[in-house]
């Protein structure tokens, strides 16, 4: 199948569209914004886990000069919010349930006396046993951290109990059976880190009151949408009284979807009858926001003699953390992405979720994926080294074709996977790997890891105006948070409508204006909002036409769009521009042009005749991109230290709107996914998260990362994908844990089980391997 | 909000007596890299700042007809990493750093700052140890020398006392022929050390060491220098037995912790080899020589 | 609580200007609040991210970490005064064509680092480029498109 790209605009590596104002400094992110009269906040978090609070002496507090409001549990409504369990208030009420947890609210005239008072707030605290981990959590005798979970809302069937948050399964075929056939078994048990987002700019909100009492709220986020419907639930507001708008944001992965603190300046602002503003220092943003699960994987694979794959087991344990936030849906997500993109007949999966007195864990960019993948795609390495087979003819041995369904039986209409794994394999000259040479004191591993990822989820929508003049107005409430979608919204919308990228402008959301759009997460925004982008040019271009027949006394079947912003006559010169048609809609007949779009994705997750589930999340997901990362690694001798030496990707996003961008998405994505599973580690003392700056949780810089990245697109278009387009902005990152240990394994003969592949842990698989030859 | 005086004297007769005056409150400031971060983080929160900016003889780089180096205390890490007059055994402290922090961080801050501070992972203090420095002090009562070696007293604490300023670094000129080498392990480029070994080698036409000083860092409240190992090798050809031996013996005198950059019992593991590697480069660096 | 200020003269990107600071008020503080320059970004606050580095007396600094009050008779550039108005230096314009931006919130600090390198060596090549940067955390990009656009500003012609 090919997908026709007439006017040439998708598929062009357009530039940004606001890169300009980013490289000039006039971008305005969060806390760059002010409004007159404006009050500035601090928070003052707990220095407990697990508490019951008793009370608040907020005298020293109040008596700094410059302060204007201090606001604790006690002054906000008893409103719960939350993705999946609504679970988590505004703020600290009653209970602490975590370290660093937001318990008070300053605002004061400037932010240093707003910080210098929030620490002279003075918290009266009942300790109680702290939670530490999931096991912990699951003791018969364990304090219960909700203690009414059983009566808070839930957005689907949860299976709940005690501290456990929610209990999912999902299987398909026969597990014993399938093990019984197995000629060889692997099983074991894997470990992954904690993750923080670390997206350079810390989160922040902006809150302003009318006199009708209407609050605009503009804040650091990935949805205006989802900022509005938590700090509504929070707060027990109507949805009507609070528009949330969003300035540039820099840089979210999960970390920006969900509430932070967005709720404590819209209740200041309420009190305060002033503007306030809330910025997070990088140790708060640490310490209060959210981070990835942590995963304890026991998994377990089957295959015949002939590396056919027969059966496929794994349990999962997530730390919650102290919210559910996105949780249940990672949980949920997880155990279907646990098959990963192959034919295995018998697959059984469940996981615990348990919540624990830790910052909330949730959204991450790869959702679940890159953990389950971690474990997963190990275990096909081991299996084909104990059958004696090359990695990958394992793994496109038991591919998934097109036209297999997803683990569950969900469709997956376009898979583009075996060009992947070609492409990859070609650019990386797999069949050679051995042979490549190592530099002095290293060890060269080389590894593979494929992945599929969804892209889909939810509603959302998109309005498509015609100006007087036939220019294009765009608004579809998508936040770019730095991955472009401003950029390929317009590329299709001028796709759709033939008219160049800068005769059409877009709308920043504005929850007031924009059509509802669930979020920027789940890779979705170019394939659901770009239909509905497309949907909406469609309506536009219906219109447009049904004025031009009239213009042209002309069928409109005999119609069609100019490049340029004409609509002509087929076969013939006459032809009418959209600046005629448009004001012949405002002036003369028709009324103006709007077309518009919404849909919400509706393909069944499960088919029932074939799966089992039970509390999963997701009765409706998405679509699939697929991918095939190879990674050549240097292992230090010395030390253990392990670098990345180069990265070949095949990766299948349907159609690139813009090359450029999933190439970014690509690289973006790989080292992020490299800091996860090589250096990137939240340390813990005791309930205290030990390392919250810079200088102690590391990421890669420009040294760390290979230079050398290849990604080869390839083309398998979604059948309803807008231009055949699927989602590119997690993929990436799912493969690279998995990816990295195979060729670590490969380089030392040992195989890591636990992230991050930190120098000492690569260094004592080394040296016990050493050791024993 | 309390905010600090600020001072910015010409001279360092005049920083020490505002230093003085100032008492416990005081701190001087020279690259601020360190300092200001911890205002930031509201670690410190001085009354009396005293900028050495503006004293010119701190920023001097000079060597003595003796060969010996003077390192202003104000001397920027870039500088210092750039500096073509250390070569040889003095070369140690120009690779250190080479390797402080990142390009920009290097352009702030300075060698007087660095081992003031004294972070037991930096970069400066065993390479000052292995380069034999003296730290010239200057305070009330004028200027005294301290060596490098009992400058550093481990956990952030230096001889410097209050009202002091370090004005200069020393570098005695090294051996004849003799290599200066420093390795940093570190999780991502541009942290502090996980563990660092610093070295300064000479041998004679034979081969055998007539000249060893070697310090680590990242291991302890500050450098760890151990004359007892070192001189299992001195006097004799640097053979890989000798060197595991040397290595053996100091690693009994390291105190490391784990912390988030790595543990205490990998620190221990990992010393030996990173001592097996800088002899190996230092010796390679020493081969067209020989 | 007290407030000591002093009156400091540095010239901002070419204008001179007379700013009272207190002895603790950082560079980007006055930058971004008083001379409402938010092109340096808070990142961390700490040295670390590199967001706010800014060049002071042709170098780039953190101005996080840099004392206002310090910089008497300095001259400071920040992103803003890079190119005049509507126009941009070729490795912003290579950095734009080559969409090695995304979400931007290091981008002034890279620019900064990027268009000193070009100053001091105008036609580095790639292990420069990646030691130039190695001080400028990027989350989103990977860095390799940001390499490749500074390389390609440096070979790409005219200013
Ligand atoms: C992101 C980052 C990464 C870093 N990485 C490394 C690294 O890898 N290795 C490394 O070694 N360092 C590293 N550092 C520290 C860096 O080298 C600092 O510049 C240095 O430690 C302090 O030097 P400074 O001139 O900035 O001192 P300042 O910050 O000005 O002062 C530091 C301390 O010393 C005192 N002081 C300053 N000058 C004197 C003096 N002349 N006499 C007496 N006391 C004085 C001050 O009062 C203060 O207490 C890093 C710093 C940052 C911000
Ligand atoms: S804000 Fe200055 S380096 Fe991060
Ligand atoms: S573009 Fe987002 S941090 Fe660099």
């Amino acid at each position: 199948m090919s997908v026709e790209i007439p006017f040439g605009a998708v598929g062009a590596n357009v530039a940004k569209l606001e890169s300009a104002e980013k490289l000039t400094g006039a971008a305005q992110y969060i806390a760059d914004l002010s409004r007159p009269n404006m009050l500035h906040a601090a928070i003052v978090q707990s220095d407990v886990a697990h508490a019951r609070i008793l009370g608040y002496d907020l005298t020293a507090a109040l008596a700094v000069p410059g302060v204007s409001a201090i606001l604790t549990g006690a002054d906000f409504p008893d409103g719960r919010m939350g993705a999946f369990i609504k679970d988590e208030h505004a703020i600290a009420k009653d209970k602490i349930r975590y370290f660093g947890e937001p318990v008070a609210v300053v605002a004061a005239e400037d932010e240093e006396t707003a910080r210098a008072a929030a620490k002279l707030v003075v918290v009266d605290y009942e300790e109680l046993p702290a939670i530490l981990s999931p096991e912990a959590g699951l003791a018969p005798d364990a304090a219960i951290i909700h203690e009414e979970l059983e009566s808070y809302l839930k957005v689907f069937p949860a299976i709940c109990d005690g501290n456990m948050a929610s209990y999912t399964e999902l299987s398909e075929g026969d597990i014993e059976a399938g093990f019984a056939e197995a000629d060889v078994i692997v099983e074991g048990e894997f470990e992954t880190a904690p993750q923080a987002h670390l997206a350079i700019e810390p989160v922040g909100a902006l809150a302003e009151i009318d006199s009708q009492g209407r609050i605009t709220l503009w804040s650091a986020n990935q949805s205006v949408f989802r900022v509005q419907a938590n700090v509504c639930e929070s707060l027990n507001l109507p949805m009507s009284k609070l528009r949330c708008l969003t300035p540039r944001i820099g840089g979210g992965f999960g970390n920006k979807m969900e509430p932070h603190i967005q709720p404590l300046v819209v209740r200041l602002t309420q009190v305060t009858g002033r503007p306030v503003k809330l910025i997070l220092n990088r140790e708060e943003d640490f310490e209060c926001v959210r981070a990835r699960h942590p995963f304890k994987i026991r998994c377990r694979t089957g295959a015949k003699k002939d590396g056919t794959l027969v059966a496929r087991e794994m349990d999962v344990l997530l730390d919650c953390g102290a919210f559910g936030d996105d949780s249940p849906g990672v949980l949920g997500y997880s155990l279907l992405m646990s098959r990963g993109p192959y034919r295995i007949p018998n697959v059984k999966c469940h996981g615990k979720l348990v919540y624990t007195n830790k910052i909330r864990f949730g959204a991450y960019r790869g959702f679940g994926n890159p953990q389950v993948s971690f474990a997963a795609e190990q275990q096909l390495d081991e299996i084909a080294a104990k059958l004696g087979m090359d990695p990958l003819d394992l793994r496109e041995k038991n591919l998934l074709q097109p036209g297999d369904a997803w683990f569950g039986g969900g469709k997956v209409a376009s898979n583009g996977l075996a060009d992947c794994i070609a492409a990859a394999r070609k650019a990386s000259d797999w069949d050679s790997r051995t042979a490549r040479p190592a530099p002095k004191g290293k060890r060269r591993g080389t590894g593979v890891a494929l992945g599929a990822h969804i892209s889909g989820l939810l509603g959302t929508g998109a309005i498509v105006r015609v100006l007087e003049d036939g220019s294009i107005a765009l608004n579809t409430g998508a936040v770019d948070i730095g991955q472009g979608s401003d950029t390929v919204l317009v590329q299709m919308c001028a796709e759709a409508l033939k008219v160049p990228v800068e005769k059409i402008s877009l709308a920043s959301p504005d929850t007031d204006g924009s059509p509802y759009n669930w979020g920027t997460t789940a890779s979705r925004v170019t394939y659901t909002t770009g239909r509905a982008v497309v949907g909406a040019s469609k309506e536009v271009e219906k219109q447009l036409k049904d004025h031009a027949a009239q213009m042209l006394e002309c069928a409109v079947g005999d119609l069609e769009l100019r490049p340029g912003g004409m609509v002509g006559v087929t076969g013939s010169d006459k032809e009418v521009s959209f600046h005629q048609i448009s004001l012949r809609a405002h002036w003369g007949a028709g009324g103006p042009i709007v077309g518009h779009h919404t849909l919400v994705f509706d393909q069944p997750t499960v088919d029932p005749k074939r799966a089992i589930a039970k509390g999963l999340p997701f009765p409706q997901i998405g679509v699939y991109s697929f991918i095939c990362t190879v990674v050549d690694t240097l292992t230090d001798e010395v030390s253990g230290k392990t670098e990345v030496d180069e990265v070949w990707t095949g990766v299948d996003v349907g159609k690139a709107i813009n090359p450029s961008l999933v190439i970014g998405q690509m690289d973006g994505g790989f080292v992020q996914g490299m800091g996860f599973a090589l250096c990137e580690e939240m340390v813990w003392d005791g309930p205290k998260l030990a390392n919250p700056t810079l200088l102690d949780y590391k990421v890669p810089t420009t040294l760390d990362a290979p230079y050398r990245m290849h990604t080869t697109i390839v083309d398998a278009p979604e059948p309803d994908g807008p231009f055949g387009a699927k989602g590119a902005g997690e993929i990436g990152l799912v493969p690279v844990p998995a990816a990295i240990a195979n060729a670590i394994a490969s380089a030392i003969g040992n195989r890591l089980h636990s992230l991050p592949m930190k120098p000492e842990k690569v260094f004592r698989a080394m040296t016990e391997h050493d050791d024993a030859a | 909000m309390m905010a600090a005086t600020f001072h910015k004297p010409a001279t360092v007769d005049d920083a020490v007596r505002v230093l003085t005056d100032a008492g416990e409150g005081g701190r001087p400031i020279s690259g601020g890299a360190t300092l200001v971060a911890m205002m930031n983080a509201k670690l410190v929160e001085p009354d009396v700042l005293v900028s050495l900016s503006a004293i010119a003889e701190l920023k001097d780089f000079g060597r003595a007809p003796d060969g010996t180096v003077r390192i202003g205390a104000m001397r920027r890490h870039r500088e210092t990493a750039f500096e073509s007059d250390l070569a040889g055994g003095q070369a140690v402290v120009a690779k250190a750093a080479s390797q402080i922090a990142n390009p920009p961080v290097r352009n702030m801050g300075t060698i007087g700052g660095s081992i003031s501070f004294a972070d037991p992972a930096a970069d400066y203090p065993p390479a000052l140890v292995a380069a034999d420095a003296t730290i010239e002090i200057a305070g009330p009562d004028g200027r005294r020398f301290v060596p490098a070696e009992e400058f550093f007293l481990g956990w952030y604490e230096t001889a410097v006392e209050p009202g002091e300023i370090v004005t200069a670094v020393l570098l005695p000129p090294a051996p004849d022929r003799a290599v200066g080498h420093y390795e940093k392990l570190c999780r991502v480029a541009g942290d502090f050390a996980l563990a660092s070994v610093a070295l300064v080698l000479a041998l004679d036409g034979a081969g055998t060491v007539t000249h060893l000083r070697l310090a680590v860092g990242g291991c302890g409240g500050g450098p760890v220098r151990c004359p007892e190992a070192e001189a299992l090798v001195v006097g004799a050809v640097p053979s890989a037995e000798r060197i595991a031996a040397l290595a053996e013996r100091l690693v009994e005198d390291l105190d490391p912790v784990d912390d988030s950059r790595g543990s205490a019992e990998y620190r221990l593991q990992i010393v030996p080899r990173l001592i097996a590697k800088a002899f190996e480069e230092a010796l390679t660096e020493m081969e067209p020589a020989r | 609580m007290t407030t000591k200020t002093q009156d400091v003269t540095v010239t901002v990107n070419g204008a001179a200007r007379t700013l009272a600071c207190a002895g603790t008020t950082t560079l980007l503080t006055v930058l971004r609040d008083d001379l409402l320059l938010t092109g340096a970004k808070r990142g961390c606050n700490q040295g670390v991210c590199g967001a706010c580095t800014v060049l002071i007396d042709g170098r780039p600094m953190r101005s996080c970490l840099t004392l206002a009050a310090n910089l008497d008779g300095a001259e400071v550039t920040t992103v803003e005064g890079l190119a005049p108005r509507g126009e941009l230096t070729r490795v912003q314009e290579s950095l734009l064509k080559q969409n090695a931006v995304q979400c931007g919130f290091c981008t002034s600090g890279m620019v900064m680092v990027a268009h000193d390198l070009l100053q001091r060596s105008p036609d580095p090549d790639v292990e420069e480029v990646r030691d130039a940067l190695s001080g400028n955390l990027c989350r989103c990009s990977g860095y390799r498109a940001l390499v490749d656009a500074v390389i390609d500003a440096a070979t790409g012609g005219a200013a």
